[in-house]
């Protein structure tokens, strides 16, 4: 079935878009240290890499799309100076999250926490795609069931008329 | 299935996508859930304002009923709200500012503390001074403990120290009767004895 063939290649082509960007981003981040990073010293760059990928991830509370690494404004000059605090007293990077959410909320992180309310956001998509492919089976064979039918009928009548 | 239920379905679908989408046109996208309602005062020891040589603890919240409120002379909206909240105060709420200036930040600039009181005192002098005192939260510390994304922002403290309300924005006549009056009235029904100390300070508010 070729329409089987085109689907699964659009399907391949979507994923594939979403994966590559991902990498690319990565590569970029390594590539490029942040200015406003080079004004806060670090002993090991390998804690400059964590304090760069953390103002990334976290949100400014004020500026709602931004990262606290792009904006400019008061709060996240302060969280940035919050995140390498923490991150001079010794404390992991989740530690450093859990800091934040504590404060500002689920909001503040990038990547939403998986529970009953925003699981519907991996869900539905998901369930999309099975409902409408079922759909799409079951109307295609009844539909050439049918047409077949009909066919046979309307040869029938050509033939009478004939 | 028959032809009307192949109508009915996306019909529905619609339908329930039109709800969902017409709801989010009335959405407020700053409104967040304050992850702080119900938890304790973050601790603090931050100097007064006016007076550095008094500094201010979790123990201002002691038996008493406080509305801490985040402010700076350099925020427009702060100045549309002092008159009202000098009224409320006036009635016989406690209202406590927490005190912040960027230009006192090395990031932003730089400004003599004493500047920042005689700008505070102009402030206060035009549009009212609500405030029992002033806590100046030098670093802006407390502020980020608070969740504080910007001024104007109130807390509403209970008398053990518990935050009860977290509002962005200004307080209005609309907001004080629809988003404080119901919490204050519950504190109230918990503490019995302070509504009579809020009666009794609402007289010598009146005498004043």
């Amino acid at each position: 079935m070729k329409i089987f063939q085109r689907v699964a290649l659009l399907m391949l082509f979507l994923s594939l878009s979403h994966i590559l960007p991902a990498f690319a981003d990565d590569k970029a981040e390594r590539a490029a240290p942040q200015g406003y990073a080079e004004n806060y010293a670090f002993d090991d760059p390998e804690q400059r890499q964590v304090f760069i990928r953390l103002t990334k991830e976290l949100r400014c509370p004020m500026c709602q799309n931004q990262n606290i690494a792009d904006s400019d404004a008061m709060i996240a000059h302060d969280m940035r100076r919050k995140v390498y605090q923490l991150m001079q007293e010794g404390k992991s990077e989740s530690d450093v999250v859990d800091f934040m959410k504590q404060r500002y909320g689920d909001f503040v992180y990038y990547q939403p926490p998986v529970n009953t309310v925003t699981i519907w956001l991996w869900l539905i998509p998901l369930l999309f795609i099975i409902v409408m492919s079922i759909l799409f089976v079951v109307r295609r064979k009844s539909a050439d069931e049918t047409n077949i039918d009909e066919k046979l009928a309307k040869a029938d009548a050509m033939l009478k008329d004939d | 299935m028959s032809r009307l239920t192949w109508f009915l379905i996306p019909l529905i679908l619609f339908l329930l996508l039109t709800v969902f989408l017409y709801n989010g046109l009335f959405s407020d996208p700053s409104a967040r859930e304050s992850s702080l309602i119900e938890n304790e005062f973050p601790a603090f020891s931050l100097p007064d304002l006016a007076d550095e040589a008094i500094t201010h603890t979790n123990d201002i919240f002691d038996g008493q009923m406080t509305f801490v409120n985040v402010w700076g002379v350099w925020c427009v909206t702060c100045a549309i709200e002092l008159p009202y909240l000098t009224e409320l105060s006036q009635k016989g709420y406690r209202f406590v500012g927490l005190y912040y200036d960027q230009d006192l930040d090395p990031d932003f600039g730089s400004k003599t503390i004493n500047r920042v009181r005689a700008e505070v005192i102009e402030t206060t002098r035009r549009f009212g001074n609500p405030f029992a005192f002033n806590i100046f939260d030098v670093y802006r510390d407390t502020s980020l403990d608070l969740g504080v994304t910007g001024a104007p922002e109130t807390f509403l403290v209970d008398p053990a120290g518990v935050i009860r309300l977290h509002h962005l924005g200004d307080i209005n006549e609309r907001v004080w009767t629809g988003k404080f009056l119901p919490v204050i009235e519950a504190i109230q029904r918990e503490y019995p004895v302070l509504s009579q100390l809020s009666t009794e300070h609402q007289l010598t508010g009146l005498k004043q």
